[in-house]
């Protein structure tokens, strides 16, 4: 078991204002991970992993991180990780975005967009400009 | 041509002293400025006029079709949420609240999702505080708890703690003591002189602690609290009792983990003990550039910082009841007006998933997420570029953002005053 | 051309010596004329007490830390709240309600215009912004200038002139109205959590003292020829003892105005205490009166305080915290850079509680000790004293020695041994009641030319219709009826229209807000002043160019220009 963070990066920033580009997408689907946790995964870098809660599943990209704790991983907040975050906040209108449990499993599947997750949900995806 | 002293309309810093150059009524340059408010500045993918859903696509409406479906929506719903507001100016939220009262709506802003929990903590044990000037001129310890601002409020460092000149210090970088406390070693912990990593969860504990200390009780303290040691908590201690004046500032790292809004409390209280000391201040990293604006706005209208329900006539407060997560994820609202914030990104999924099930109008200048789940998008100037209006940085200071090019777009303002003057003469109120 | 006649009312008018003769009112475009046509909309004041519309010359109602007061207070938005009902919008709040709480709330009891006690200019946009959302009072605001940075260099420096001029520029910056004093020197010493001790105490750093801030910035107040005085929340507020710095306060005072008092000294209440701690507290009115009455070029108010609870609020940010020690409830404080502090508590006041017994006589006895209603004038520091809704009480105690003698017996049974109020018989007039109420605060804030305080002809039609009848209710036996009378108006008049009728508001509204530009010769500008533009852009946070209140934030405005001698 891992516990998630989810938190402002720069780059999420900066995509911030621009969220239909793949560049978001990019940022907001990383799995920041210590790179020993890494190994006991037997994955390498850059490979997807499939990160579930008891809220739901979704496909990430790996990227190692030593400044995390191990035990941890950190995710850009984003569609994403809200994907398996819950919607309960405890009577406090404020959801756990961070220090939530969840399972790690090595996949092969793609990663979704943002757009598809959007989908998923019911939305309908907007492209042209 | 070169706009100076231009106020930045991205995070809560407001730091008002970019250098726009335009040209042709674009924006070519931006100087003084952090990597987040540039990109913002530099900007180029705005819509130019609402659009619709229509069956499995989108179509280009007009203002007046658009204008006229919000005003429908608004009067026919009977539970509609009108959320967002830190992504626009203080008049435009004005009009929200007057909206809402009119509807007997619900009205919050993105602070449920950022600062909400800090503010059930002031509103428990209240909120040493002052205007980041103030620690600018006199800190010689700054904490940073639960935050990152080198990631997320770039040039807070540099404008107002361990890189600004200080009146009070001859050289302030060196005179300044930083702590950062963190689960993670983040790109500010990096520069700090005393890095205390506390195990995810433990925040609580370690306020605990150190409110101990501050005592004279460290006896009571165990070795290790929440993967901080006693003597690393002892010499943090040491350093906020000699300080002459300290200033805590904190992040969502305090208020979206486990705890919430008793984090903050307990924050405040280690601030209130200190204060009996030596000097020190505790202020909350805003996060949107006028989400404390929107804060302001409510309360001096409605007597409450956020999730407001007017459905009785009165206005209504019960964060985690009032609160749009909370409305969203019981199914509650069935109609949601959304100005300047991005709930398809950054609402959990249980919650957008009932924007796709009830008519939504999108106030926002650019595509986002949430536009997925909207039946109408209203773009708009954007406040702080082409459009004027006050804002709240996160110490309360008030400052007026600016526009440097002309706008082609109404503004939020304009846009919000249009509905509701068609839904006062649509409920004959005048 | 809108028409308004007013018969049959009972006028009270002391700035036009008239005091309840039965006359007619005329009303032409929102001001008082001598006579109107037939076609005019009439009302018919039934002989009622009629007055100028209230003035409220100290008051916490809009801005930064009033809004943080309710902000951290749901417990009192919810013990006020009213739903949206015609022109009327919802409102929360008690002690610090809404700002269309707070300005309905003042025009039933007939106000309409106040003044708001403390703004940090840093933050003036702010209470314009309220401002805005009180439509139904002209309002102005105090500018805080008690730990300035420049100006207390320049006291330092001895160069009067530049204090007033960086005051001048200012106050025409943020749209100030007049220069607020609060704690001088002690709000800077709360930047290192100390505070000044006495008015001799030298500020930390600035080596200037709160005596020489006060001095400096009376002689710059009539170098700018502002309408008001200084307005000074002395030191050592709330202190056992504190009324020895009061009287030494009144002593550096010179008489340096023929129209108006040279000072304000507000909320004297609270800075007229003997004693040396909070077990020997007792009431030096006396003395403070005995200083007043010879002291024509000082006007103070009472700062009453009203038992039950309330929300205290002020720049004095030292003095809050020294409060919350006492209280443990919770705290709020709100240092501003380079200028001021504030701080917020709630508190209950007790009339089981000795000390508040003290306080609330100590109010009472400064009105009835004082000779000259024109120098006392009623007020509570809404709310720091009570929530102003208050203020029918505080007439009725003032009115009715019967009445104070029934509360008396009340409080708790050691008051008595402490202050002198069993021992004054004084019941006050209806006319002394008009002056503190609304004449003499219009004249200390320097408005009566402006036509406020007063039904004569030009004067603005700002005018309050009370449900009682003077001639044949004696105040001194029939408090209840002075209550209900003063707590709600059969009609407040606004610029000539009817706003609000027996508690009901009846229109939007749209306020004015009064300010003043002092002109201050090129050569004394702080417009492109080397030094100060340096020093303001290396340690404020807010570029000098982003400072000054926009045009934008005026909507309807009086600005008074006044020629500054410099």
């Amino acid at each position: 078991m891992f516990i998630l963070n989810t938190g402002r990066t720069i780059t999420q920033g900066r995509h911030v204002e621009h969220k239909f580009h793949q560049g978001y997408a990019e940022v907001a689907s990383t799995c920041f991970i210590h790179p020993f946790d890494l190994m006991d995964l037997d994955m390498e870098e850059g490979e997807h992993v499939e990160v579930a809660s008891a809220w739901g599943s979704v496909v990430l990209k790996t990227e190692s991180c030593e400044d995390l704790p191990r035990g941890t991983i950190f995710v850009p907040l984003g569609p994403f990780a809200n994907h398996i975050i819950p919607p309960r906040t405890h009577s406090t209108g404020m959801p756990d975005f961070k220090n939530i449990p969840v399972e790690l499993t090595f996949t092969e599947r793609e990663r979704p967009t943002q757009w598809d997750l959007m989908e998923q949900l019911g939305g309908k995806r907007y492209e042209t400009l | 041509m070169k706009h100076y002293d231009v106020v930045c309309p991205f995070c809560g810093c407001l730091c008002d002293d970019l250098e726009i150059t335009v040209e042709n009524n674009r924006i070519i340059g931006v100087d003084n400025g952090c990597t987040l408010g540039n990109a913002k500045f530099m900007g180029k993918e705005r819509l130019s006029s609402p659009i619709r859903r229509n069956g499995d696509g989108w179509e280009t409406i007009s203002y007046e079709e658009a204008v006229g479906y919000t005003v429908d929506m608004l009067l026919e719903a009977d539970r509609p949420l009108l959320y967002g507001w830190s992504g626009t100016h203080g008049e435009a939220q004005c009009t929200g609240v007057h909206m809402c009262e009119l509807v007997g709506g619900i009205i919050d802003s993105t602070t449920s999702v950022c600062h909400g929990p800090s503010i059930l903590a002031i509103q428990e044990v209240g909120h040493p505080g002052c205007t980041l000037g103030r620690v600018k001129n006199r800190a010689d310890v700054v904490i940073y708890w639960g935050c990152n601002p080198l990631e997320a409020h770039p040039r807070h460092m540099s404008r107002y703690t361990t890189y600004a000149d200080g009146y009070f210090l001859d050289n302030a970088f060196r005179e300044r003591k930083v702590i950062v406390v963190d689960v993670r070693k983040t790109e500010t912990a990096r520069v700090a002189d005393e890095f205390v990593r506390i195990k995810p969860g433990g925040d609580y504990a370690v306020l605990s602690a150190l409110r101990a200390i501050v005592r004279g009780k460290g006896d009571m303290v165990p070795a290790s609290v929440a993967g901080v040691s006693r003597s690393q908590l002892e010499r943090m201690v040491a350093m906020c009792k000699d300080a002459k004046f300290g200033a805590v500032f904190f992040g969502l790292g305090l208020t979206m983990t486990k705890g919430k809004y008793k984090n903050i409390r307990n924050a405040i209280e280690l601030v209130d003990e200190l204060s009996r000391h030596t000097k020190f201040t505790i202020t909350p990293m805003r996060g949107h550039w006028n989400v404390y604006g929107s804060n302001e706005v409510f309360t001096w209208m409605t007597g409450y910082p956020y999730a407001i329900d007017f459905c009785r006539g009165i206005a209504f407060y019960n964060p985690g009841e009032t609160s749009a997560i909370d409305i969203l994820a019981r199914k509650e609202c069935d109609a949601c007006l959304i100005v300047g914030s991005d709930p398809g990104a950054h609402f959990p999924r249980g919650c957008a998933e009932h924007l796709a099930d009830i008519p939504v109008v999108v106030i926002d200048p650019v595509p986002t997420m949430t536009t997925a789940f909207a039946n109408v998008q209203i773009p708009v100037a954007v406040s702080g570029i082409d459009a004027e209006g006050t804002a709240y940085r996160m110490d309360g200071v008030p400052i007026r953002v600016k526009k440097v090019i002309e706008p082609t777009l109404p503004s939020d303002s304009e846009v919000l005053g249009d509905i509701f003057a068609r839904m006062k003469e649509a409920t004959g109120y005048d | 051309m809108t028409e308004l006649l007013i018969r049959n009312a009972c006028v009270i008018d002391p700035i036009n010596d008239i005091c309840g003769e039965i006359m007619d009112i005329a009303v032409r475009d929102g001001k008082i004329v001598e006579s109107v046509g037939s076609g005019a909309e009439v009302i018919d004041a039934n002989g009622n007490l009629t007055m100028p519309g209230g003035v409220e010359s100290h008051t916490h109602i809009c801005g930064t830390k009033v809004n943080f007061g309710r902000y951290m207070s749901p417990e009192d938005m919810r013990a006020g709240r009213t739903a949206r009902r015609g022109h009327m919008h919802a409102t929360s709040g008690y002690s610090v309600p809404t700002t269309y709480g707070t300005s309905y709330r003042y025009s039933a009891m007939g106000y309409t215009t106040a003044l708001e006690g403390a703004m940090a200019p840093l933050e003036a946009r702010h209470t314009h912004e309220e401002f805005a959302y009180t439509p139904l009072q002209d309002m102005m605001a105090n500018t805080l200038f008690d730990g300035n940075w420049p100006v207390m260099q320049a006291i330092h420096e001895g160069d009067h002139k530049r204090v007033a001029a960086i005051v001048g520029w200012t106050l025409a910056a943020v749209k100030g109205f007049a220069i607020k004093l609060t704690n001088p020197g002690g709000t800077e010493a709360w930047g290192w959590g100390k505070d000044v001790s006495s008015i001799r105490d030298p500020v930390p750093h600035f080596e200037v003292t709160p005596a020489e801030i006060i001095s400096a910035m009376i002689e710059a107040n009539e170098m700018l020829n502002l309408p008001h005085s200084v307005h000074l929340h002395c030191n050592c507020l709330g202190k056992p003892g504190n009324y020895e710095t009061t009287l030494e306060t009144f002593d550096l005072v010179p008489n340096a105005h023929d129209k108006r008092q040279s000072l304000y000294a507000t909320h004297v209440q609270f800075h007229a205490y003997g004693g040396s701690s909070w077990r020997d507290i007792c009431s030096r009115s006396e003395e403070i009166c005995r200083s007043i009455n010879s002291k024509p070029q000082i006007v103070m108010d009472m700062g009453q305080v009203m038992f039950g609870k309330t929300t205290t609020m002020t720049a004095d940010g030292p003095m809050e915290f020294n409060l919350y020690r006492l209280y443990h409830n919770k705290w709020s404080n709100h240092d501003v850079e380079l200028e001021t502090g504030s701080g917020i508590i709630p508190v209950h006041y007790s009339r089981k509680n000795l000390v508040n017994s003290i306080m609330w006589a100590i109010g009472l006895e400064l009105a009835l000790l004082t000779d000259n209603p024109w120098q006392c004038i009623l007020a509570t520091d809404n709310p720091n004293g009570a929530p102003f809704v208050k203020y029918p009480e505080i007439i009725a105690l003032l009115m009715s020695k019967r009445y104070r003698n029934e509360v008396f017996a009340t409080v708790h049974p050691g008051t008595e041994h402490n202050v002198p109020l069993a021992a004054l018989d004084r019941e006050l007039t209806w006319n002394d009641i008009a002056i503190m109420t609304r004449a003499a605060p219009a004249k200390a804030l320097g408005l009566v030319d402006v036509g406020k305080g007063h039904l004569g002809e030009g004067a603005d039609a700002d005018i309050a219709i009370y449900p009682i009848d003077i001639t044949t209710t004696d105040p001194a036996n029939a408090p209840q009826d002075v209550i209900r009378a003063f707590a709600q108006t059969d009609y407040t008049i606004k610029r000539g229209r009817v706003v609000c009728c027996r508690g009901t508001c009846t229109v939007d509204g749209e306020n004015t807000t009064i300010w003043v530009k002092p002109q201050i010769s090129e050569n004394h500008s702080m417009e492109d002043d080397p030094e100060f533009n340096l020093n303001f852009d290396r340690y404020y946070t807010v570029r000098k160019r982003n400072y000054p209140v926009q045009e934008e934030y005026l909507h309807r405005n009086l600005c008074i220009e006044t020629e500054a001698k410099l």
